[in-house]
């Protein structure tokens, strides 16, 4: 486990580069992990579809699968992809502040 | 699992396990093994930890699973604390060292048995355990529902059908040639992977199938040394094939899943004779048999052109025979080839086999060092590709990949085959006004 300073927030991060726990999670963590999934300017819709991650992980405590996602933005998959181009499961659950997902992932 | 340390051992339960497994085999293993130390030269683990004496795959069964055999089942929590290490932490069970040992001893099936008997004491990787609940629950390492499976499904054979007409995903239909089955990553996490397998199926003009149910092919509840679980997961898949009377089971670009299904299931599942009621396919197979058949052919110029290495997943090549057939079918994809060395039966383990990635964060660090011998292995190729037909190895060079620099992209044969294949016309989405 890591600390990360940035911008005048702190995160502990585990070996995988999630942080620890969802209620360190601020939007400076956003900026801060952008650039490594490939990032180079946060839209509306990247934060559509990290507000939908955190709302579905406030319920039901796990990430929802990726058909949810597309239902609940109206974003066809490739378009996902071309915001999040890490992919749905791991770059953008890691910006939302969520664990890693569960399993072979 | 740190709660369950504090729990007394269950020895009686112990010794149950040890005394199942105490036949001719384990009895000769023990007992032959004459330290010569060929095993810790074909130990990727050895060679990245300074040539550790410790992580000869001789000491890991000797330190552990004969001990157990030694006291007979007599060894307490602190004991079981230091198995946890080296039969999680220092083995991916990739079987490289049997091949190695003038005896044949299979180091790996010992390494299993140990954690068989850890995990009867609930000494397991969380990781691991979180997926063996979700396997009883559900049947899927996910613990997916079988509506969000099957609407998955029908989403994907929408989205996918637009970019190729007559494009479906059927499920459960009777008789099928293949029934094909997942890791259940993709209709959760990768949907585009059941997508593309469609794609090329169609193209292939299969006659293929989904199930509603025993579709996920993975089985970590064998890497977790449940096999009472793992015997349940991989008859859900049985089952099912035998129900809806397909000829066979084709199992996706999943090593350990080929592994589970046409090799190690049997006997989890009790069947005596060693064999799955259905034969059992790897996708490295049937992909490489469209093209070897002109069912799929290639686009010439659309062939790879920079230096594609291949990546022969432990449990695809030198644990199920199809090393060949995976150089045979990168020929038809990528101009230049270039091998990473040693190669085939003898390649070394990605690095993240044998539950290590999905046993979680705990032990990314040892998974990076013990990596770095296939870092190293591919950046000699100079390669600018590396096909990898197993979500484990993919997942793990992506990740040696940014870890030590490589420059390299990860790509499956399914990614490739759906860029580079000729579409014949008939499947060729006709151009609408509002297209325009």
């Amino acid at each position: 486990m890591a600390t990360v300073e940035f911008k005048g927030k702190s995160f502990d991060v585990d070996e995988d580069g999630f942080i620890s726990s969802f209620d360190q999670w601020n939007p400076e963590w956003v900026e801060y992990v952008k650039a490594s999934e490939g990032i180079s300017e946060l839209t509306e819709e990247h934060w559509k579809v990290i507000h939908v991650l955190q709302d579905y992980y406030r319920k039901h405590g796990i990430a929802p699968m990726v058909r949810i996602l597309t239902k609940v933005t109206g974003y066809k998959l490739k378009y996902i992809y071309e915001l999040f181009p890490s992919g749905p499961g791991k770059g953008a659950c890691k910006m939302a502040g969520l664990p890693k997902p569960t399993g072979c992932v | 699992m740190n709660d369950v340390l504090e729990k007394p051992v269950d020895t009686h339960k112990i010794r149950e396990i040890l005394n199942a497994n105490d036949g001719a085999r384990i009895k000769t293993w023990l007992s032959i093994c004459s330290r010569c130390g060929l095993c810790a030269e074909s130990c990727f683990f050895y060679l990245t930890n300074n040539r550790d004496p410790r992580f000869s795959p001789a000491y890991k069964f000797k330190s552990t699973l004969a001990e157990m055999y030694r006291r007979k089942g007599n060894v307490d929590r602190d004991f079981l604390r230091k198995c946890y290490d080296i039969i999680w932490g220092e083995c991916t069970t990739c079987r490289r060292c049997s091949m190695y040992c003038p005896f044949g001893i299979d180091i790996a099936t010992m390494i299993s048995t140990a954690r068989t008997v850890c995990q009867s004491q609930g000494v397991v990787p969380d990781g691991l355990e979180r997926t063996s609940v979700n396997y009883r629950e559900t049947g899927n390492q996910m613990g997916m529902s079988t509506d969000d499976f099957l609407d998955t499904c029908s989403w994907m054979e929408e989205e996918t059908g637009e970019e190729l007409t007559g494009l479906t995903i059927p499920i459960d239909k009777k008789g099928a040639k293949y029934m094909y089955c997942l890791n259940a990553r993709e209709p959760m996490y990768y949907p585009q992977d059941i997508g593309m397998a469609a794609k090329i199926f169609t193209v292939a003009e299969e006659d293929w199938t989904m199930s509603s149910t025993g579709w996920e092919a993975t089985n970590l509840a064998m890497y977790a040394g449940d096999r009472a679980l793992a015997g349940q997961v991989v008859k859900n898949m049985y089952e099912k094939a035998v129900e809806l009377g397909v000829q066979n089971i084709a199992i996706t670009e999943c090593g350990h899943a080929f592994r589970s299904a046409a090799f190690e299931g049997p006997y989890f599942a009790g069947y005596a004779g060693g064999k799955p009621p259905v034969a059992v396919v790897h996708s490295v197979q049937l992909f490489y048999e469209y093209l070897r058949d002109g069912r799929i052919k290639i686009d010439p110029d659309k062939m790879l052109t920079e230096p594609v290495t291949y990546q022969d997943p432990c449990n695809v090549s030198r644990n199920g025979g199809l090393w060949e057939e995976g150089r045979k079918l990168t020929a038809f994809l990528a101009k230049d080839f270039r091998e990473m060395t040693p190669n085939r039966e003898h390649n070394h383990c990605c690095g993240g086999g044998g539950g290590f990635i999905p046993m979680g964060p705990e032990f990314k660090k040892r998974r990076m060092i013990s990596g770095r011998l296939k870092a190293d292995q591919i950046r000699a190729t100079g390669a600018k590709i590396v096909i990898a037909p197993c979500h484990n190895c993919y997942d793990q060079i992506n990740d040696l990949n940014k870890e030590y620099n490589l420059g390299v992209k990860v790509l499956s044969f399914k990614e490739i085959i759906c860029e580079t294949m000729i579409v014949p016309d008939k499947f060729k989405p006709v151009e609408g006004d509002d297209e325009e």
